[in-house]
């Protein structure tokens, strides 16, 4: 038998005098597969279902809003249209809670259970690193939902010609980056404290839900039947965020408690949220031991 | 602190190495230097091993002592330090679900190989521990022998200049310990990257290594390479047809240290030669064995840990 073909690969072991990147790339490394990760890249089908459909549901009302100013030729995002800007987070606040709590426990609790947490620490990351490449992972993997809707949308409308004047478009940008970095990085927070807490995703995700849900009906309880203060209802998480856009983008506060609230204290509401979710975060992985 | 190194400086130095959990001291006043080559650091469960693999790695922080791990202290410098390491720990979970390939693959990266060059390494370290073939199966569906291999692979894919490996045939059938032991040991013959073998096996040890560190309680009690450390206290070893009691009550009569262990009569003292040979003719005993006797790793863990 004749081989013309054949040829001989030496796959013997060789020492790598290529280019290295620094340590701090590492960082980068990390992030970029908690991202894939999170969003089933280079997996099977079925890990990228609850990610499409997070996804489609944060566009649907940009693409509905569009279709319907298509057909009526008008910018159904002033303040006396369909849906606003500050509106936005309202109608997909439900759908960003639900993704934060798939996806910080997807990109924290795996790690911990599969041993990879101690795989990385052996690595040029430190504690402080990792937690850096997770927290970008989920906020990017956030943006997603919070700032690529309405950037579609203001996008839309301006290659359509409904969109605002040209010296109104920079301010309006701003705001929808402004809006959707801060209710990005509100729920990234809050979810990866949750998710830092436990090894399982689905007791983090359930726990997500609950800390949307239970502290927000209380406070209202609270407020409507035992006179507590409007403030309280800063502990309603998608309250707060939802209510954050709308003072953002200047329109009318939403009604009910949290819409007596000072702009300054929403604010601070946001703020102390996320605050607490990356302190939980970080006082979590200082404590947890990697296994070796 | 710029780095001292050169090939004849230590991979791995501890001077008064101190480190407690809480009341429990896990090393006691650590003095240990590790060379290059293969060496295993030996020891039964918490005599200390793999905290002191943590301390090289600068996981965790020493109380007291200093320590430098390939001219860097760990404890300020870890991430230089980790970045040159390869490791394999102990545990076998790894993510069920991502391809081998891709798991080595975005460790080689994590260590500074651009992703190009980091996708070849990958899959040219997997085809040297043998899994060429199984690269592209997810981790989930290898077998633990696989695993080990894996992590191997994973180990030494960004041509570490140290790796450290936490009982790497823990979990392994004798075929897979065997194939993984003479791997390791081209690893470190081969490939030139110098190795720590954490084990508590000592014929495993044995087998790979070419210096030990013996670690009890915290402390190191003994130290060297495997041709030091089975220096001295050399003797016989022999084998005869019956007779065994009457040989063995008759040389220790003579003043030699013998032991007797199922039918092999073991000699020790200085040249028991003329004495064993007087004593089986005397006995007209029948001679089926005379050799010399090895002093073996065990021989001097025991000795060291008494």
């Amino acid at each position: 038998m004749t081989e013309t073909g054949a040829r001989i690969y030496d796959v013997g072991y060789r020492r790598y005098d290529g280019p290295r990147r620094p340590p701090r790339w590492a960082i980068l490394t990390v992030a970029l597969h908690a991202v894939q990760r999170v969003l089933g890249l280079r997996r099977s089908f079925r890990h990228k279902i609850l990610p499409l459909l997070a996804i489609l549901i944060a566009f649907l009302p940009a693409l509905v809003s569009l279709l319907l100013a298509v057909v009526l030729d008008q910018d159904l995002t002033e303040d006396d249209g369909l849906i606003t800007y500050g509106d936005y987070y309202f109608f997909i606040g439900g759908a960003i809670a639900l993704f934060a709590a798939f996806v910080a426990p997807e990109a924290l609790c795996t790690d911990r259970r599969t041993g990879m947490l101690g795989l990385y620490l052996a690595g040029p990351l430190d504690r402080g690193r990792y937690l850096l490449a997770k927290a970008g992972a989920v906020v990017a993997v956030m943006l997603l939902m919070t700032l690529a809707p309405p950037l579609f949308l203001v996008s839309a409308y301006a290659v359509e010609g409904l969109g605002p004047s040209a010296s109104g478009l920079p301010g309006l940008v701003l705001r929808i980056v402004v809006t959707g970095v801060a209710i990005a990085a509100l729920f990234a927070a809050v979810g990866l404290g949750i998710a830092s807490l436990t090894t399982r995703k689905a007791i983090a995700g359930v726990a997500m839900v609950l800390v949307v849900l239970v502290p927000g009906i209380v406070a209202a309880i609270a407020i409507e039947s035992g006179g507590a203060p409007d403030e309280l209802s800063l502990a309603n998480l998608l309250g707060v965020a939802t209510e954050l856009a709308l003072r953002i983008f200047g329109e009318d506060p939403s009604e009910g408690a949290i819409g007596r609230v000072s702009t300054a204290l929403v604010v601070v509401g946001v703020a102390a949220w996320t605050a607490l979710g990356a302190a939980v975060t970080w006082l979590s992985y200082r404590r947890i031991e990697a296994r070796q | 602190m710029e780095p001292v190194e050169t090939q004849a400086a230590p991979v791995v130095r501890a001077q008064g190495v101190v480190k407690r959990y809480g009341a429990k001291v896990a090393l006691d006043g650590l003095d240990v230097e590790i060379g290059h080559g293969v060496t295993g650091l030996l020891g039964a469960n918490g005599a200390g091993k793999t905290t002191l693999i943590s301390l090289m790695l600068g996981l965790r922080r020493r109380d007291e002592g200093a320590m430098s791990v390939l001219g860097h202290d760990p404890q300020t410098a870890g991430i230089d330090v980790r970045e040159r390491i390869g490791y394999g720990p102990e545990h076998h979970n790894l993510p069920p679900e991502v391809q081998a390939q891709d798991l080595v693959r975005h460790l080689t990266e994590l260590h500074g190989i651009p992703p190009r060059a980091a996708i070849q390494r990958a899959s040219d370290a997997l085809w040297q521990v043998g899994l060429g073939e199984e690269r592209l199966r997810p981790v989930g569906t290898m077998s633990t022998g696989q695993r080990q291999r894996v992590k191997l692979a994973s180990a030494i894919a960004h041509d570490p200049a140290l790796v450290l490996l936490d009982e790497p045939t823990d979990g392994l059938d004798p075929v897979q310990r065997d194939d993984m032991l003479a791997l390791i040991r081209r690893i470190g013959t081969e490939f030139g990257i110098d190795i720590v073998v954490s084990s508590h096996h000592l014929e495993e040890v044995e087998r790979i290594c070419d210096a030990v560190v013996i670690l009890d309680a915290g402390r190191m009690i003994r130290s060297g390479t495997l041709s030091e450390l089975r220096q001295g206290a050399e003797g016989l070893l022999l084998d005869v047809d019956g007779g065994h009691e009457e040989l063995v009550a008759r040389l220790r009569a003579d003043g030699l240290e013998v032991e007797l262990a199922g039918d092999t009569i073991f000699v020790s003292g200085d040249d028991p030669h003329d004495a064993v040979r007087d004593a089986v003719a005397d006995l007209g005993l029948g001679l089926r064995r005379l050799e010399p006797r090895r002093r073996t790793l065990e021989d001097v863990y025991l000795e060291a840990s008494a």
